[in-house]
């Protein structure tokens, strides 16, 4: 059985390049976490002080989007370009409802989080927005739970990030709800990071529950973002 | 003098005879065409046989096939369910007008639009016999039924449907769509084996619309009926195959 | 049939896929659908599975379509079936009565969503009536209420073979949290847990010659006098009748010395659970009831539940306007006991809404 470490010898590293501005569209599997990390990703920007913008481009979803965070979200000082509860209609039958804003996104000043819904045409979403693929800064980041049967294994892992277009960095996102303990993280995300360094793709960062924090105990050699859970909360 | 016993089709189930359709009325036409066709085509034992509601719900046990009855209009689901599920079986939905064009137009309209496997034959009397003679989607233009008895007005109602012309629109060239009339029994016999040979080949969707006679409904002596049929109905729906993968088709 | 797992797998999914893997799991060989949300997810994940694994999948013209191409498919032997939900589970009425007058092994699952008419995509437990007594029959059904994730990949396993065991139409009947939330749930290849999954056999279609080997078979639905109608119907209520017993399914908590008990279904009994544990801390002697099987009616364990201490208080919670509450009544006529309710319509019920209710009326 190969070793993290002999991983590290492969895996590589997406550091985000000191540009003006980031802008990071999540993209991946239903139910992968694309909305938690981008929530978690802008308010961590945020917290540097910087200007964050975050769009809901889940055309799928009426439940467990950002729509119905906006208010909570708009009050930790961030932009949510997103139809609040209140302003949805019948939810479209459901989610196929674009903010009109949202295809401006990149008009936006300051830095752009886009969570992306899932689908089989994966990151071609982004042809809803104006200019995304013109754009240098863009970077496209495949959000994965391992604990997710369609990403349960590395052939259905490859599979689907191979199916997404393009990808410019992987964000490691194994776990199972209030079930997580960090062995099953561990493992599950090791078989993630062999994936990437299969694929030449680098790793963003892999996400970690906060309320694990303590029981951490070794220091992981790839980085890890402690992430809180804000989700769960969403249904509609 | 003793009677010549008529030749029953083999495929005919004799419990459930003599069968329960009006004298003069075209079904019994239909309905042996059918038989003998499913004895030259050697296919008794693949067939499962699906009828609707309305007079074609009589034809529930009139064949020796694995036979299905279901609700009006939903013979097409049905047929097409087990058609998906078992490839190798012959399915065949027997319906009239109104099971085919009104109350299960939208499973006709879309199982020729994906081009379905199975053999439809629907029963163009003009109106709802069963019910009691009531207006179909196919009452000619001034004819008198139970809920047009002023006569078909075409400015409140429309024209009567011409099911086959439309069918041959949404399907691709593999389909075989014709009509047929109970008047002329060899053509009729020639486009039923058409219309299950084009599903035993794999073909594609296969639809005969036959025009048959309602003389309890119509209230027509025999004469009467045959003229209806071969002057009016026949003037209105041309017959003829309209789509079909064997040659050019008969006009 | 090959292994759908390698090993138990824990997995984190939604609702909706449960069901997917779970039919998968079942052996299930093709779905027919029609899309409405929340069951979408559904299909989304057996058409991505289908080619994998061989299984067919149609989507229909429409839910009558969906219904009826379930009926036909079950009739030539193939383990088929269906997921809807609201306007789409009062299409599916017409060929659910069909099933059940030709005793169809249909199996469908419905994710409840806001009613009446388009209502709300969101939630609700308003189609309790409808799934069980819909249509123009007499309900001859089986309707299982599932509350967590694992309990639909169970019970969809179970509902499958009830259907092909007992030839009602079986119904797993969910909601659009349910369907949506996410948790997680272990997923296994029933022979592994010792679960027989009941053959399929063809109505039509059978093997042999006619006429040599075998008789033709045909089936029907319509009857022309009342006393033949009346000896199958009669026959089908003996028969639902006679399986009951082996069919009930319920949970029972705390109810030996309950003064109120709170009876709920589907997702609201998990905040009946927490509300139990919540108000026994506080000293209030409440009790948990909740049918699994709503049709069947685990009423005779309702009414000793009810005579143990005895209680005085039922209280009905539901996410609609006394469906529920109807039902019970019917299956419990005669107990005195006094009921009370908690009706949130097309709404969220949770622990702390059931607290303040159980407060208000002790």
């Amino acid at each position: 059985m190969l070793t993290l470490f002999l991983f590290l010898q492969e895996v590589f590293f997406f550091t985000q390049q000191n540009t003006a501005r980031v802008v990071e569209a999540y993209v991946g599997e239903y139910a992968s976490g694309k909305s938690e990390m981008a929530i978690n990703r802008a308010l961590e920007l945020k917290k540097q002080g910087r200007n964050v913008t975050l769009v809901d481009l889940d055309t799928v979803e009426p439940f467990y989007t950002l729509r119905t965070l906006k208010n909570q979200l708009e009050k930790k000082g961030l932009k949510v370009l997103a139809f609040s509860r209140e302003q949805s209609f019948g939810l479209g039958e459901t989610g196929a409802m674009l903010n009109p804003a949202a295809r401006w996104a990149l008009w936006q000043e300051g830095d752009i989080i886009m969570d992306v819904g899932y689908g089989v045409l994966g990151a071609q979403t982004l042809n809803l927005v104006e200019g995304a693929y013109d754009s240098p800064e863009l970077k496209i980041m495949a959000v994965v739970n391992y604990s997710r049967p369609m990403t349960g294994n590395r052939e259905r892992i490859k599979k689907y990030i191979n199916s997404l277009g393009r990808v410019d960095a992987i964000v490691a996102n194994t776990h199972m709800g209030d079930e997580s303990t960090v062995d099953l993280i561990k493992e599950g995300n090791r078989e993630i990071f062999a994936v990437a360094a299969e694929l030449g793709i680098p790793i963003f960062f892999q996400a970690l529950d906060e309320k694990l924090r303590d029981a951490l105990e070794e220091s992981w050699e790839i980085p890890v973002k402690f992430i809180k859970r804000f989700m769960p909360a969403a249904i509609w | 003098m003793g009677m010549i016993a008529p030749a029953i089709p083999k495929s005919w189930y004799l419990p459930s005879k003599p069968h329960k359709f009006c004298p003069g009325c075209g079904h019994g036409i239909v309905l042996k065409a059918l038989g003998e066709t499913i004895d030259e085509l050697g296919i008794q034992d693949q067939v499962v046989f699906g009828c609707d509601i309305g007079c074609s719900l009589l034809s529930w046990n009139f064949f020796a096939c694995d036979s299905t009855q279901t609700h009006h209009g939903r013979t097409t689901p049905v047929m097409v369910g087990i058609k998906r599920s078992r490839p190798e079986l012959i399915t065949i939905g027997y319906m009239g007008d109104g099971g085919g064009y009104s109350i299960g137009s939208q499973h006709l309209l879309n199982s020729a639009v994906r081009n379905e496997k199975v053999t439809l034959i629907l029963v163009n009397n003009t109106n709802y016999g069963m019910t009691g003679g009531q207006m179909a989607p196919t009452t000619l233009p001034g004819q008198k039924t139970e809920t047009s008895p002023f006569g078909r007005d075409v400015d409140l109602t429309g024209y009567p449907t011409r099911g086959p012309e439309f069918i041959a629109e949404l399907t691709p060239d593999s389909a075989y769509v014709a009509r047929a009339t109970v008047s002329k029994y060899k053509q009729l016999r020639r486009f039923l084996r058409n219309a299950l040979r084009n599903q035993m080949e794999g073909n594609g969707f296969s639809f005969v619309e036959v025009l048959s006679t309602c003389p309890t409904n119509w209230r027509t002596n025999a004469q009467q009926t045959w003229h209806f049929l071969e002057e009016e109905m026949e003037q209105y729906f041309p017959i003829g195959e309209i789509k079909t993968p064997f040659g050019k088709g008969d006009k | 049939m090959p292994k759908i797992f390698e090993a138990n797998k824990k997995a984190f999914i939604t609702g909706n896929e449960a069901v997917a893997w779970a039919a998968l799991a079942a052996g299930a060989e093709i779905m027919f659908g029609y899309p409405i949300t929340p069951q979408n997810e559904v299909m989304h994940y057996w058409t991505r599975l289908a080619p994998e694994y061989g299984k067919g999948f149609l989507q229909t013209e429409d839910e009558l379509s969906a219904g009826f191409t379930v009926c036909g498919a079950v009739q030539s032997g193939k383990k088929a079936f269906t997921a809807t939900a609201g306007p789409g589970n009062v299409l599916m009425q017409e060929p659910f009565g069909m099933a059940e007058a030709m005793r169809l092994p249909l199996f469908a699952v419905i994710q409840q969503r806001g009613g009446p008419s388009s209502g709300t995509v969101v939630y609700s437990q308003q189609e309790v009536t409808l799934t069980t007594f819909g249509g123009n029959g007499e309900g001859h059904r089986i309707v299982y209420s599932t509350a967590t994730h694992q309990e639909i990949f169970d019970y969809t396993i179970k509902g499958f073979n009830a259907a092909w065991k007992y030839r009602f139409p079986t119904f797993l009947l969910g909601d659009g949290y349910q369907a949506k939330m996410r948790e997680p749930l272990e997923m296994y290849n029933p022979e592994e847990r010792g679960i027989e999954m009941v053959k399929t056999y063809p109505l039509v279609g059978l093997e042999g010659k006619i006429g040599e080997d075998r008789e033709p078979q045909h089936l029907c639905n319509i009857y022309s006098l009342e006393e033949e109608l009346y000896e199958v119907v009669m026959k089908f209520a003996a028969e639902h009748e006679a399986i009951s017993p082996e069919l009930v399914e319920y949970e029972e908590k705390e109810c030996e010395d309950a003064e109120i008990i709170i009876l709920s279904h589907g997702v609201v009994s998990r905040a009946a659970d927490d509300a139990v544990k919540i108000l026994r801390a506080q000293g209030i002697k409440a009790g948990y009831f909740r049918p699994i099987t709503l049709r069947p009616f685990p009423q005779k364990q309702l009414r000793e539940a009810i005579n143990r201490r005895p209680a005085r208080k039922l209280l009905i919670a539901e996410s609609a306007y006394g469906q529920l509450d109807r039902l019970t009544k019917q299956e419990i006529y005669g107990e005195t006991v006094a009921i009370e309710n908690l009706f949130m319509p097309g709404v969220g019920i949770i622990d702390y809404d059931i607290i303040n209710k159980v407060k208000s009326i002790l």
